[in-house]
């Protein structure tokens, strides 16, 4: 990105910020049900389990007064030998929508709808919970895989791959399924266009994680 | 055989005869049906076995030292369709969906002492194989060391999933297409159907989990050496 380019997005991201601060905000507390976690755990692909990965998106939330809701993370975790019926499907922990982002653009309006092409996870909409935009494709550094571990419809992986880092438990072992917020990515396949299922992470350790671009954020769900 | 070369060698017939004796008990032969082996050894660089076409040519050049060069053999590999790394070789064929069942011949195969292992894909594929420690054996007859054995080996690589297909194109379980000992993972079968569960996944010859990583060291630091399913496919 060029110095002007960059200063002129800059300037009109200050423009916005003045016209909309006040609005903007107040939206965040009352409308925002989605968005993607500002920061990572910091661990890689241990989050602490499901229940670590969920207390990361209710802390951020709380952090711009969103707090009243009840927050998930978008993860689905895989029965295996150390987890025995450990099988956890993202689509069926996030609520039922419909779901709305940090400037109060809805997302998706349904669980279908979410896993259907209509869905409305964009660069410019999958906005972070204070209403950033997450790096891309073209961004250095890019950031733009979201831990998943959950194929194209939302749902868990059978138990002869551990594509979910040991269910979020680990920074050593496995590697995790990432998808792609800004729809983008080395070709144009289904794949790499999606939001949820794009690719593996080269493994579960932060750099690992930072290497296949990402940086080990998450897409949080209001589920109620 | 020390006894035997003691014998008193008096005429020439003798000594050739001894000696054909000799060597069928050092290295014995495959029986001349043999189908299907595991291979006593891998490449030595990990996953990266140079693509489908080297893995075939490691399968081809085992069997041919055992006597059995006379087919075509193939290894039992996926690939699958997606991007690969930068400065992958053009060995990986990007984009190329291959599955594993789809390039191994109908069967019947059968092992090193003649056992049928299964009669067709749809066998090999069901519950009614019978690949097992006993008759999962190398180009040589021999058994691969697996659980209990110091050395276990019993992970062959596949990269496929229970049924011989490939993995659809986010995943990168072929460790690029067996081009890479640095890039993804690949997916191993237990050819002593056994692991460290009792699931359908560790009894599975085909699709039990996933290495490590791609290197030779991430093979054999979850339970294989780079070995792979040689198939004759006609």
């Amino acid at each position: 990105m060029s110095i002007t380019q960059r200063s002129s997005i800059l300037a009109s991201a200050a423009l916005l910020a003045l016209v909309l601060s006040g609005t903007a905000q107040a939206q965040q507390a009352t409308n925002m049900t989605f968005f993607v976690a500002s920061t990572p755990i910091g661990k890689g692909g241990d989050l602490g389990g499901l229940e670590g990965a969920d207390a990361h998106c209710q802390q951020l939330a709380q952090s711009v007064g969103a707090g009243g809701h009840t927050w998930h993370a978008y993860l689905s975790s895989s029965t295996n030998a150390t987890n025995p019926g450990a099988t956890v499907n993202a689509r069926d922990r996030i609520g039922r929508g419909p779901w709305q982002n940090a400037k109060g653009v809805v997302i998706a309006t349904s669980v279908e709808d979410l896993h259907s092409d209509g869905n409305k996870i964009t660069k410019e909409s999958g906005l972070t919970e204070k209403g950033t935009v997450v790096n891309g494709v073209g961004d250095t550094p890019n950031q733009h895989d979201i831990l998943t571990g959950s194929d194209m419809q939302g749902r868990a992986f059978p138990d002869n791959v551990n594509l979910t880092c040991n269910n979020w438990r680990s920074s050593q072992y496995g590697s995790a399924i990432v998808g792609h917020v800004d729809r983008r990515g080395l070709d144009d396949s289904v794949f790499q266009r999606s939001w949820n299922s794009a690719h593996m992470s080269r493994g579960c350790t932060q750099p690992d994680l930072v290497a296949t671009g990402g940086n080990g954020y998450l897409y949080c769900f209001a589920t109620n | 055989m020390h006894r035997s070369v003691r014998l008193p060698m008096a005429a020439s017939m003798a000594l050739i005869a001894l000696c054909g004796i000799a060597q069928a008990q050092q290295q014995p032969t495959p029986s001349p049906n043999m189908s299907f082996f595991v291979t006593s050894k891998g490449p030595g660089k990990g996953a990266d076995l140079g693509g489908l076409a080297g893995a075939d040519a490691h399968c081809q050049m085992l069997a041919q030292a055992a006597g059995a060069g006379g087919k075509t053999w193939h290894a039992y590999l996926s690939t699958t369709a997606g991007p690969l790394p930068p400065n992958t070789p053009a060995a990986a064929e990007p984009g190329k969906t291959i599955n594993a069942r789809d390039r191994i011949g109908n069967g019947p195969w059968q092992n090193f002492k003649g056992v049928t292992i299964a009669t067709s894909v749809d066998d090999l594929h069901s519950d009614n194989n019978k690949i097992n420690t006993e008759n999962g054996l190398t180009e040589r007859g021999q058994k691969v060391p697996g659980v209990g054995y110091v050395f276990n080996m019993h992970d062959i690589m596949t990269g496929s999933q229970p049924d011989g297909r490939a993995f659809p194109g986010q995943m990168n379980l072929t460790c690029s297409n067996y081009t890479s000992s640095t890039f993804g993972k690949v997916e191993v079968g237990h050819v002593d159907r056994t692991g460290l569960s009792d699931t359908r996944q560790a009894h599975s010859w085909n699709s039990s989990h996933q290495s490590r990583d791609c290197s030779q060291e991430g093979l054999i630091s979850t339970g294989g050496n780079g070995l792979l399913y040689c198939f004759a496919a006609q």
